[in-house]
């Protein structure tokens, strides 16, 4: 029931956000607010098709390969984007910190091989490292008042927040409010609409 | 018992004679049509082998197995061109949205076939539900390519997350339309809601022609 309401509400949150980043990108005929919306629209779709199956159907989707697709092009997009704000430079300082992203990464898909799949784990851990690595050495290499840190830091916590939410799932403490799941998927809910000031401020400078 | 191939050879046949005979635009208009047909009938024989080596019944496998396989058939002349052949981005996007007609009409021919052509309302959901389902994803990765097209880089990775993005709307879109009542009528005019979205916001923006 909680799990289906937070759901909801998530779902409620991601629309509103898709319409104001498709309109946008419809008025300023933009590719950085196509990508956000495209950001946008991918999780609106992977939440709906678990929604719907689990309310349809009363059960989470036996195969989770749709869901998962549409997050993978939801992380997919959001590297689009984040290269797109802030296009990779051609001699880039070499920094060892940002590899600690893809570490990171490989580690908790080796953690969650004992609950997940194979192929969904590594894809995960492979777009999850990507964005990680580069959101970190794009924070490291930009100005103090360089517009697309935000952006950058933004992208850090959504990652922070999906690997709380997965952790927690691997624990899972039941349909309650007391599970650290459901604080972590609201956490994201809230947190969903700060993309788009990120991105303004990306786009505007 | 439906003899797929059968229909498929019948309506082939005239469009394979006419791209013979014509030249440039129209010709390949009508190649894209018929890669449409002949991924949805390509489609039909995989959906039905996967489903029973998953051990789906079928209404599962409308909306686990088959939008997988219909949406990644329908990328794949658009690949096969894209790699091939090089083209202009508005030969690619007005490609997209003809093999996803050309697919429709052929579900279309199978689904009159199949259940014939009594029923009015039914075959007017047919028509604006399901069948323009298959356009509204056309038209979505379309839409999609025209702003990710200048860089190679951004076009590859775009196509691929564009089509796991039309997979999964088609898959929500099988959901709600093997549901009864409100729901059902409400799933089958997600497609008309998506064009008219459409029509308001991109069509002076992107042009799709």
């Amino acid at each position: 029931m909680i799990e289906n309401l937070e759901n909801t509400l998530q779902l409620a949150v991601l629309l509103c956000c898709t319409a104001v980043a498709t309109v946008r990108a419809a008025a300023f005929k933009s590719r950085t607010w196509t990508l956000l919306a495209l950001f946008f629209g991918s999780w609106v779709l992977g939440d709906c098709y678990w929604l719907c199956c689990a309310v349809f159907f009363g059960e989470t989707p036996r195969i989770p390969l749709i869901s998962d697709l549409s997050w993978y092009a939801g992380c997919i997009f959001l590297y689009t984007l984040l290269r797109q704000v802030s296009p990779p430079k051609t001699r880039a300082e070499r920094r060892l910190l940002p590899w600690l992203g893809p570490v990171f990464t490989a580690a908790m898909a080796v953690f969650y091989l004992q609950w997940g799949q194979l192929f969904s784990n590594l894809v995960y851990a492979s777009l999850m490292g990507l964005l990680l690595f580069s959101s970190i050495r794009r924070l490291m290499d930009a100005d103090p008042a360089c517009s697309h840190r935000m952006l950058c830091a933004a992208i850090l916590i959504f990652c922070f927040l999906e690997y709380g939410m997965w952790t927690a799932s691997c624990i899972w403490e039941g349909d309650t409010l007391r599970n650290p799941y459901f604080w972590f998927e609201f956490a994201q809910t809230v947190f969903f609409p700060f993309l788009l000031p990120a991105t303004k401020k990306a786009v505007t400078a | 018992m439906n003899y797929i191939e059968n229909v498929y050879i019948c309506m082939a046949a005239p469009l394979l004679l006419a791209i013979l005979c014509l030249r440039r635009e129209g010709r390949r208009s009508l190649i894209f049509l018929l890669a449409g047909m002949t991924a949805c009938l390509l489609s039909a024989y995989i959906s039905a082998f996967a489903a029973g080596a998953a051990g789906t019944d079928l209404v599962a496998a409308s909306y686990e197995i088959t939008p997988v396989v219909e949406e990644t058939m329908k990328s794949l002349p658009l690949l096969f061109y894209l790699l091939v052949f090089e083209p202009q981005k508005k030969n690619v996007i007005s490609g997209t949205l003809l093999v996803a007609v050309g697919f429709a009409t052929f579900e279309n021919c199978c689904f009159l076939i199949t259940y014939g052509t009594s029923n009015l309302t039914r075959l007017l959901i047919r028509g604006f539900g399901t069948g323009a389902m298959h356009v509204v994803c056309g038209m979505v990765v379309a839409v999609g390519l025209f702003f990710l097209w200048d860089q190679v880089w951004l076009r590859a990775v775009g196509a691929f997350a564009l089509l796991c993005f039309v997979i999964t709307l088609h898959a929500i879109f099988n959901v709600i339309v093997t549901q009864a009542g409100p729901v059902f009528w409400i799933g089958s005019l997600i497609p008309l809601t998506m064009v008219l979205v459409y029509l308001l916001l991109f069509r002076r923006r992107v042009s799709l022609s």
